[in-house]
């Protein structure tokens, strides 16, 4: 069973992680971000249930509904700052942002 | 004979006084100080030159009292010899036979005659000459340095003064002089409303900080004092050259004269280094080879060593003469003295004319020992004076710029100093040393009054018939002219005089030489005279409607001065029983030339030139013409003259451009070859961080892929390095 849950983790995970990749928009790249979080816990959910010795314990669980609430709060503050990049700019579009770049 | 002979050094019971007297140079400086202290308060314009006229009046009174003591230690030396230790003024006297002999504290051994007649051959007879007595104060105001412990004794560097009867001269000439010259400047250095220049107390401060210097230069008892006074007044000079500096021509008239003089200053700092290479192995511990005093005493072991062939007071002397013809303007490094006339009047009246310029024929004949006992220095003494008088007497003969024409005479007579060094009569030299400064310090500052009054114009073909103009300028020129002409009786006859003699008599050749510039000297003078004064009343236009004599502050310094070149003369009547001579007879100047002949028909003959070339400088210019006489009479020979020989040009082929190439390929080889190394270190980094930067492209999906292609490797080398689990 370990092994079916793992894959859908590693599934959202991927897609989470094509999609931060390839899509421009600001606000698609954080939901992306989301997608990638989803996919860690829930293989943090079945790790809990499904240990690879002794017996199941609650403490995947217990980390998963920690993980959420500061998702939760990264959430906040990751959207707070996508309105702000779009008020300086006026758009979504990642590549708008190459402030990091040497000259 | 020129053997140094001495007693034991008794001590003065006015150690007060001396202590006094050993503070004559710093008033001066105390005056330069002092201006420094009015700009903090804002008073130095209007009071600068209290400070420096007080400070020169107060060295000038000391230096009126260190010529009288001189005068009167014949009586000082009745109380009897004593004994001295080194740190107290000192006074040797007598000759040897009426005291015990030297004993180990004494400056200077009494030597076998013996010894010394081998140095004297060659020099002709000696049989009127005893030996020589060398009488001189030490005092030695505080160790300045040490140079170690050698043969268990410390050997200092004191700050010490060496005081002879030539140190008496000297300093009356330098302070006398200089306070005439420091009076004047008060009227010169202000414009025709009586409003100070700009930089008015800077100049005062540095004519004050140039008297220290000089004074310093004269009193100095070793050479390390002697080089820090001679690089002193160098440094003066350059900034009182330069004393207008926005004037680009002021500025490389200083310059110049400070780089020449280095090319001199090197022999004679090389001169130095050769005097401790002699003795310091000699000396008893605790003597500094440097001290004149230690020098003095050993001069005979001197002459019997020698290194690379050449005898020891040859080298020595030689090397000096490099500093003193740098300093006193002589052939070949002469070029730096007209240029130098740049500076204002009373610079060139004070510096480059009466003292600094002086400091060569003073070191030369200070240093007699030395060059007595090297007849091969003293021949080159000898030809380099004989070499810049006719010289020097050609080129001003043919020059429009009256400041030049006086330049060109000083150096001249400073030529004609040298000669009598050179034959062997210092005290000849020093004695037209003491004249000159008079009537040339007048000349200049009468320049300096045509000057002022001509609205700077200073080339005698912009006026003429000043007579009128500038009555009392014109009667003090006219003495200063007489007197620098030999006319009889003025002071340059009698000075003069005493070196054609002392030529005449030693080497015939170079007399009749000094005789034909004499004549010369006293035509040129007189043609700048008579251009300047006579004829048609002419005034260039920067001189104003109304051109007016110089203000009272301007003219009264020049009457003692018009005195000593009417009178000063007269202390060297009657020749070697004259008081001049009589005073200096015990200083550390060693004559080794012989006096065959009298004196009268010599003065009649030289009178005599000097009255027919004044004749025919008016038969030919006394209406001043305007057309050049003599170009017209002498045509290319006069513009050669006219064109200073071309010397500049010559040196500047020569030596300044391939030396200025030179400097701009070490300069192109610093910059590019040195810094190039350096700034590729610099750059290095820089570029190799660029490669690096380049990776860090701005875009934010870019370091995903990285991250994203990093954690993939990571992946990949966990997997590589451990082994399967199955998982």
């Amino acid at each position: 069973m370990l092994a079916a849950y793992l894959a859908i983790g590693a599934a959202l995970f991927i897609l989470g992680l094509v999609g931060f990749l390839t899509r421009r928009n600001l606000i698609v790249m954080f939901l992306c971000t989301e997608l990638m979080f989803q996919g860690i816990i829930v293989n943090l959910v079945a790790f809990g249930r499904y240990p690879l010795s002794g017996p199941p314990t609650l403490h995947g669980q217990i980390f998963a509904l920690f993980l959420l609430v500061v998702a939760a709060a990264e959430a906040a503050l990751g959207l707070a700052l996508v309105v702000l990049l779009y008020r300086n700019k006026g758009t979504l579009d990642a590549n708008a942002w190459t402030l990091l770049r040497d000259a | 004979m020129i053997v140094l002979a001495s007693v034991p050094p008794i001590q003065l019971d006015a150690h007060t006084l001396n202590s006094v007297y050993a503070t004559l140079p710093l008033w001066p400086l105390f005056g330069t100080v002092a201006i420094g202290l009015m700009l903090a308060f804002n008073r130095a314009k209007e009071m600068a030159h209290y400070a420096v006229i007080a400070g020169v009046g107060a060295a000038a009174v000391l230096a009126g009292g260190v010529f009288y003591s001189m005068l009167n230690d014949g009586a000082a030396a009745a109380h009897g010899p004593g004994h001295a230790d080194a740190a107290r003024l000192m006074l040797v006297s007598d000759p040897p036979a009426q005291h015990a002999p030297a004993d180990a504290h004494a400056p200077a051994a009494a030597h076998a005659p013996a010894s010394a007649s081998s140095a004297a051959a060659g020099h002709g007879a000696h049989g009127d000459h005893g030996p020589h007595i060398l009488r001189y104060h030490q005092y030695t105001a505080f160790h300045w340095f040490s140079l170690g412990l050698i043969g268990g004794q410390t050997r200092w560097v004191d700050v010490n003064f060496f005081v002879d009867s030539l140190t008496g001269v000297m300093l009356i000439v330098v302070t006398f002089v200089a306070l005439m010259v420091v009076i004047y400047s008060v009227g010169y250095m202000r414009d025709h409303h009586g409003h100070q220049e700009e930089g008015y107390e800077r100049f005062f401060a540095w004519l004050g900080l140039f008297v220290f210097s000089m004074l310093m230069l004269v009193l100095a008892g070793n050479f390390v004092l002697l080089y820090l006074g001679w690089e002193a007044v160098g440094l003066c000079s350059y900034l009182l050259i330069g004393f207008y500096y926005q004037k680009p021509a002021a500025a490389a008239a200083a310059k110049k004269a400070f780089l020449v003089n280095r090319i001199g200053d090197f022999g004679f700092a090389l001169g130095i280094f050769a005097i401790y290479h002699f003795l310091s192995p000699i000396v008893q511990p605790g003597e500094n080879p440097l001290d004149y005093a230690t020098l003095f005493k050993y001069v005979d072991k001197l002459e019997t060593m020698s290194l690379w062939g050449v005898s020891a007071p040859t080298l020595i002397g030689l090397l000096l003469l490099c500093g003193a013809l740098g300093k006193s303007a002589q052939f070949p490094i002469y070029v730096w003295l007209p240029d130098a006339m740049e500076g204002p009047s009373p610079v060139s009246a004070l510096i480059h004319a009466a003292t600094m310029v002086t400091a060569g024929v003073y070191m030369v004949a200070r240093l007699g020992p030395i060059y007595a006992r090297s007849p091969e220095a003293m021949d080159v003494v000898m030809w380099v004076g004989i070499i810049g008088a006719v010289l020097a007497a050609t080129m001003a003969m043919a020059q429009h710029d009256m400041k030049r024409i006086l330049a060109y005479s000083t150096m001249s007579q400073l030529a004609f100093m040298f000669v009598a060094l050179g034959v062997g009569a210092p005290q000849a030299a020093i004695f037209h040393l003491y004249t000159h400064a008079f009537f040339k310090a007048l000349l200049f500052l009468c320049a300096g009054g045509v000057m002022h009054s001509m609205g700077n114009i200073i080339d005698v073909r912009y006026f003429s018939g000043l007579k009128s103009v500038l009555p009392s300028t014109y009667r003090l020129m006219f003495i200063g002219c007489l007197a620098l002409a030999g006319f009889p009786l003025l002071s340059g006859f009698w000075s003069k005089d005493e070196i054609v003699h002392a030529a005449l008599d030693n080497r015939p050749w170079v007399g009749y030489v000094l005789l034909f510039t004499a004549a010369m000297t006293a035509y040129y003078t007189f043609r700048m005279f008579f251009l300047c004064f006579n004829g048609p009343t002419r005034t260039p236009p920067e001189a104003g409607d109304h051109p007016h004599d110089s203000p009272p502050v301007m003219t009264w310094p020049l009457y003692p001065l018009a005195l000593g070149a009417i009178a000063a003369g007269f202390v060297g009547y009657g020749g070697h029983d004259g008081f001049f001579h009589k005073y200096v007879a015990d200083s550390s100047m060693v004559a080794t030339a012989a006096h065959t002949s009298a004196a009268w028909p010599i003065m009649l003959i030289s009178g005599a030139i000097a009255i027919g070339a004044i004749f025919v400088a008016f038969a030919r210019y006394g209406d001043a013409p305007r057309n050049e006489p003599d170009q017209q009479l002498l045509g290319p020979l006069w513009n050669l003259w006219n064109a200073k020989y071309l010397v500049d040009e010559i040196y500047d082929a020569i030596f300044v451009r391939p030396l200025r190439a030179f400097g701009k390929l070490l300069f192109d080889a610093d910059r590019h070859g040195v810094d190039g190394v350096v700034n590729a270190v610099g750059a290095t980094p820089g570029r190799l961080s660029s490669i690096a930067a380049w990776t860090q492209r701005g875009a934010l999906q870019g370091y995903a892929v990285a991250m994203v292609l990093g954690l993939g490797l990571v992946f990949i080398v966990w997997r590589w390095l451990t082994p399967a689990t199955g998982l």
